[in-house]
């Protein structure tokens, strides 16, 4: 049986060679004549001109989806990688438990149905088939917040819903010490807590989604069901900033300590990886000129994007960020894999990459991202300047393979109004982290040292992280490790068309009233031949730096 | 001074911060109404008994525009009402109170946080509108040594109606706690402050860590422009006692028309 997959350009690393080859159109040198460039901009986006010299590395155009995703899981379950079908491990009498990725995956949301209600589907009926009776589904949220009600069942469909919530669909508790269980350590000495009900189940089946080459393999149930005692080993600033880059897991000290953890897990627990791949088809209909070239828009284009600006701009800041939040990406899903951990996850990795990949030659000397309304922590809530930070230094930097796609010292310009704008619910440790900790010290050995323990323990943050809809404690301070690579890599960090200056002098950034100004002034640095990089947002796009 | 139960901390090592504690709507799921109705009907003859209800009844349009206008106004006005009482009975029926309702309808997950936030070094503190008698038994069964609570004052061993200088509400509070700090050597910046109404905002504002609890819409309004942290404690199902006071429907009432407003 052909795999439902065929239909599918499937490459071979030499073709993947040529294709890439063919993907050098994606990086364009801007010129005089040159439109002005969108560039996310919070809950807005900049229409801007960049001066001749530019260059703009765009995303690939999105793979094309699976035909039939049904069937293709059908078929992954069918035929899985290095492990025995899953129909022929199950048994009546047996626990089992299924792990999800939680509301941070993908970005935006996606149209329904979402890929984990297929993939829900599928399994859950797999399961009743055989007689498997003594089944959990848990949101594997680990430190992040707990989704609503409305979000779960928007993500898990009706089905799996009406059948398991409350009782046995739920959000991972990574603070009720009776409900996780310490499974060992790694050689590093890392210990490796877990989810109790997974460390007790007869089979562990994991349900990802790849967005990003970041995630998946080993980091979905060493990270995604642990709790706060084993992310300290490699949610820490020593080990981010000996991971570059976090899109290239093979080079990344937090992929090798989550691969460490992850083996631990498999040793003692029979553990079913199903992960799935989208393309980059994040904005479709009236928004797809979001995605294309700007020297190749039509009136049509212009008209829409104007549009689409004026909209946002006649919008109160609740309903814009409401109406973006709820937009809904139709993301296509481009492969699904199943079985042992590491196979399934090597042959995801190669599509993911096959959809991001764009090569690039050389480093610059001043990089350009736009942070747009949304990141993996704020979902149907506010992007405050931590995880503006966490965006620009720690994700948008990190999209790249070999080398960074700004050179040592250089200077990295991020848009974002950056505004003193948290929620209250959501985030409440970061409110205090932000006007505590940051403005004793940015260094984040010195913030891990003196605050980070405070955080992750405090009564009040642990509470709202359980009951309410709060990220942990701790989380901030992740979030500010997230940016280490970066911070220990450029030189400058400006913030270009920040509305709050005093918010960028927290974290340690300069700001410019505009992106023309903030451009002078890295100009004025490294001088008027000052090689400029533009990374192009939306979709997403990994720079493989020759 | 209306706290008269504090330990002497002068020669203890100081802690850094402590957690101060409003108690109605935010401990516990009731309000100051619901004590007096309690008190209103256990005490001496049914006669007694009806004349205070009654009284109760008749003064709730006052009560309500009380609690619209000013707290400090609404507990002077409630507290009226106790005029009479002897100081005995009421201590008794703090006791009973606190055990046959009280305790039952304490959020489970408060007590928690009162027990996890005193784990992290923070001694509790009890800054309350409610009365003495009510305050003095709860505060001894949650282990909490210090609180702050209003005092009627009593004349040959009966109420008179009026309450001891300073009444704890709005800004009394704030104050007290200032004062408080002060004379045990604790960082009003490092201690935390959970409160359920914005008559309590200068009470919250006063602390370096204020949370809201359960807010009314007021505070939850001033909470997010502020970027307060914001927690729900629920009633736990079954935990409730019917307690020694008549039909629940009717504390549910009150409850609904005063919108929890009443809370201490």
């Amino acid at each position: 049986m052909a795999r439902p997959e065929a239909k599918l350009k499937e490459l071979k690393p030499a073709e993947l060679k040529h294709e890439i080859g063919a993907r050098r159109d994606l990086v364009v040198t801007l010129n005089r004549k040159s439109e002005p460039r969108l560039i996310p901009y919070g809950e807005d986006f900049l229409f801007e001109k960049l001066p001749a010299g530019t260059r703009v590395i765009y995303p690939p155009p999105p793979l094309d989806a699976l035909p039939d995703p049904d069937t293709a899981i059908r078929y992954a379950l069918l035929h899985p990688l290095n492990a025995d079908p899953l129909f022929a491990q199950l048994n009546p009498n047996m626990r089992v438990t299924i792990a999800i990725d939680d509301l941070s995956l993908p970005l935006p949301q996606m149209r329904r149905p979402d890929i984990r209600e297929r993939l829900l589907n599928q399994v859950l009926q797999t399961l009743a088939d055989y007689g498997v009776d003594d089944v959990h589904i848990i949101i594997a949220t680990a430190l992040h917040r707990r989704m609503t009600e409305s979000e779960i069942r928007r993500m898990v469909g009706e089905r799996a819903f009406r059948q398991f919530w409350p009782d046995r669909l739920y959000n991972f508790d990574g603070e009720n010490r009776a409900e996780i269980v310490q499974m060992g350590k790694t050689d590093h000495g890392e210990e490796v807590w877990l989810s109790r009900r997974a460390a007790e189940s007869d089979l562990v089946l994991y349900l990802n989604i790849n967005l990003v080459p970041m995630d998946g393999g080993h980091k979905s149930v060493a990270v995604g069901l642990a709790p706060y005692q084993s992310l300290r080993h490699h949610h820490n600033p020593a080990t981010l900033r000996d991971s570059h880059s976090y899109m290239d897991p093979t080079r990344s000290a937090l992929h090798s300590s989550a691969n460490r953890m992850g083996r631990i897990v498999n040793q003692q627990l029979n553990v079913f990886s199903i992960e799935t791949a989208v393309n980059t088809q994040m904005y479709g209909g009236m928004l797809d000129f979001l995605q294309k070239n700007e020297d190749r828009f039509n009136d049509w284009d212009r008209l829409r994007l104007k549009g689409f600006r004026w909209t946002l701009g006649n919008l109160s800041n609740d309903l814009r960020r409401q109406a973006l939040h709820q937009y809904a990406a139709p993301y296509g899903m481009t492969g699904v894999w199943a079985g042992e951990t590491e196979t399934v996850h090597r042959e995801a990795l190669a599509r993911v990459f096959q959809q991001y990949a764009v090569p690039v030659k050389g480093q610059s000397d001043i990089l350009i991202v736009g942070v747009p309304y949304i990141c993996p922590y704020n979902v149907n809530s506010i992007m405050n300047p931590v995880l503006v930070q966490c965006t620009g230094l720690g994700y948008l930097f990190n999209m790249y393979r070999n080398k960074p796609l700004v050179r040592p010292g250089g200077t990295m310009i991020i848009c974002h109004p950056l505004r003193d704008e948290f929620h209250p619910e959501h985030h409440p440790s970061y409110i205090e982290f932000f006007h505590r900790c940051l403005a004793e010290t940015t260094d984040a050995p010195q913030l891990a040292k003196q605050y980070e323990a405070e955080f992750a323990r405090n009564p009040t943050y642990t509470h709202m992280y359980r009951y309410g809809h709060a990220y942990h404690g701790v989380h901030p301070f992740y979030m500010w490790y997230w940016g280490e690579p970066a911070r220990q890599h450029v030189g400058r960090v400006i913030a270009a068309g920040c509305e709050e200056p005093e918010v960028a002098a927290r974290m340690g950034w300069e700001s410019a009233d505009t992106l023309a100004e903030a451009i002078a002034m890295a100009t004025a640095d490294h001088g008027r031949s000052a090689t400029i990089t533009y990374l192009h947002l939306p979709p997403l796009v990994i720079a493989d730096v020759e | 001074m209306s706290v008269y139960n504090h330990s002497n901390k002068r020669n203890v090592r100081p802690a850094r911060g402590a957690a101060f504690y409003d108690l109605d709507g935010t401990l516990m799921g009731l309000n100051l109404l619901h004590g007096t109705l309690f008190a209103f009907t256990n005490i001496g003859e049914w006669t007694g008994r009806v004349s205070y209800v009654l009284g109760l009844a008749a003064r709730l349009p006052l009560l309500y525009l009380a609690e619209r206008r000013d707290r400090h106004l609404l507990n002077v006005t409630l507290f009226e009402m106790f005029k009479g009482i002897s100081r005995d009975r009421l201590m008794t029926l703090g006791e009973e109170y606190c055990d046959r309702v009280l305790m039952g309808n304490m959020y489970p997950r408060a007590v928690e946080m009162v027990a996890a936030n005193r784990d992290a070094g923070l001694d509790p503190v009890l800054v309350t509108g409610s009365p003495d008698f009510i305050v003095a038994p709860l505060a001894q069964r949650l282990g909490i040594e210090t609180y702050a609570a209003n005092r009627l004052v009593f004349s040959r061993g009966l109420a008179t109606g009026r309450l001891h200088n300073p009444v704890m509400a709005g800004e009394a509070k704030a104050a007290w706690c200032l004062e408080y700090a002060g004379a045990n050597r604790i960082s009003l910046g490092a201690s935390w402050g959970y409160a359920d109404s914005h008559y309590d905002l200068p009470f919250l504002a006063a602390l370096g860590h204020p949370v809201a609890v359960n807010p009314d819409r007021r505070l939850l309004a001033v909470a997010r422009s502020r970027q307060w942290p914001v927690v729900r404690f629920d009633k736990a199902a079954g935990l409730r006692s019917s307690g020694g006071i008549g039909p629940e429907a009717a504390e549910g009432w009150l409850e609904r028309k005063f919108n929890g407003a009443a809370r201490g």
